[in-house]
């Protein structure tokens, strides 16, 4: 379900089946970086769609996580935050979706599953090649949050 | 240079033949265009969206068809890739079925769960849908896959067009 006036209508109504967020994570700054922030940008948006698709019916994706990167331990604590406000909210599930590597050491803290792809330079690639390499990856994605639904 | 020397008469001659010709032609052409036209655009007609996959590759087992339109929403155009279960049902005819689940809108897939082979399941709430697009009482859905009108076009490929209710169950 996306983050839209029409399907949170049907969110509300349907609350009982839809146990599971997804929370893209974007770092944005105006360094040596903001190429490579501007990609992953692209790369985990097109991911989290397709993946909202595959899962309409039980996946809330929000608005992203934004944060100035480099700026250090602040943010965790936003984003533990946020989490904590899913679960209050019956989100059993809640995934975050990241080509930050900076998020790796602190995925314990988190206490959602944090996912981390490395991002792929999508600009200069031929649309078939895109598609192909898209789909891969999701079809990982689905596989594991499936995984997850049914461990617990 | 020639020695036939050309009459003012003559030469007068030809040129207005030529260019009466270019001008009867400039009325005639559009004319044998509007007379020909329908043969010429009946590839095209309707909402059909031509896909990747031929007639032959269709088997009674449904395979996965994505095809690939432009879509104006708003002041917003996007590409927008849409899927369908494409498989021919006892009589040879095709049909194309929507992959939504008419539960909350999650995507199904044929045998998409090893203990129900034959069957379309969703992953989300374990909804599950018979060949032909009916819900398996006891899950979750309450009603059939919707379908895709379908047909094949003179070059043997695929076309896909609008979504209506499913008709074969």
């Amino acid at each position: 379900m996306l983050w839209n006036a029409k399907e949170i209508g049907l969110y509300l109504k349907e609350k009982a089946y839809i146990d599971t967020v997804i929370v893209p994570i974007l770092p944005i700054s105006f360094t040596d970086r903001t190429k490579q922030e501007a990609e992953q940008a692209e790369f985990i948006t097109l991911l989290t769609n397709l993946l909202e698709k595959q899962f309409k019916g039980r996946m809330l994706l929000v608005p992203p996580f934004t944060y100035i990167s480099g700026k250090g331990k602040g943010e965790t604590e936003k984003l533990q935050e946020w989490i904590e406000e899913f679960k209050e909210n019956q989100f059993e599930h809640v995934f975050c979706l990241t080509s930050d590597i900076e998020w790796k050491e602190f995925e314990q803290d988190l206490g959602g599953n944090l996912i981390w792809m490395p991002s792929i330079p999508l600009e200069h690639m031929e649309e078939k090649y895109k598609r192909k390499i898209i789909d891969d990856q999701v079809n990982q994605l689905v596989k594991l949050i499936v995984q997850k639904w049914q461990t617990n | 240079m020639s020695n036939q020397r050309v009459s003012r008469r003559q030469f007068l001659n030809y040129t207005l033949t030529g260019v009466g010709g270019f001008m009867a032609a400039g009325m005639l052409m559009p004319m044998v265009r509007f007379a020909i036209d329908p043969v010429l655009t009946a590839e095209a007609g309707g909402d059909f969206i031509t896909t990747g996959t031929s007639e032959d590759e269709l088997s009674e087992t449904p395979i996965r068809v994505d095809f690939t339109f432009e879509q104006v929403d708003a002041w917003y155009t996007s590409d927008v890739t849409q899927t369908a279960w494409v498989y021919l049902d006892e009589a040879g005819e095709i049909v194309a079925l929507s992959p939504t689940c008419k539960h909350l809108g999650c995507t199904v897939s044929w045998e998409g769960r090893e203990s129900d082979p034959n069957r379309f399941f969703c992953p989300c709430h374990n909804g599950l849908y018979e060949k032909n697009g009916k819900n398996v009482p006891g899950t979750p859905p309450t009603a059939p896959l919707d379908q895709f009108e379908a047909r094949v076009g003179d070059d043997g490929i695929l076309q896909l067009g609008q979504v209506v209710p499913n008709k074969i169950v």
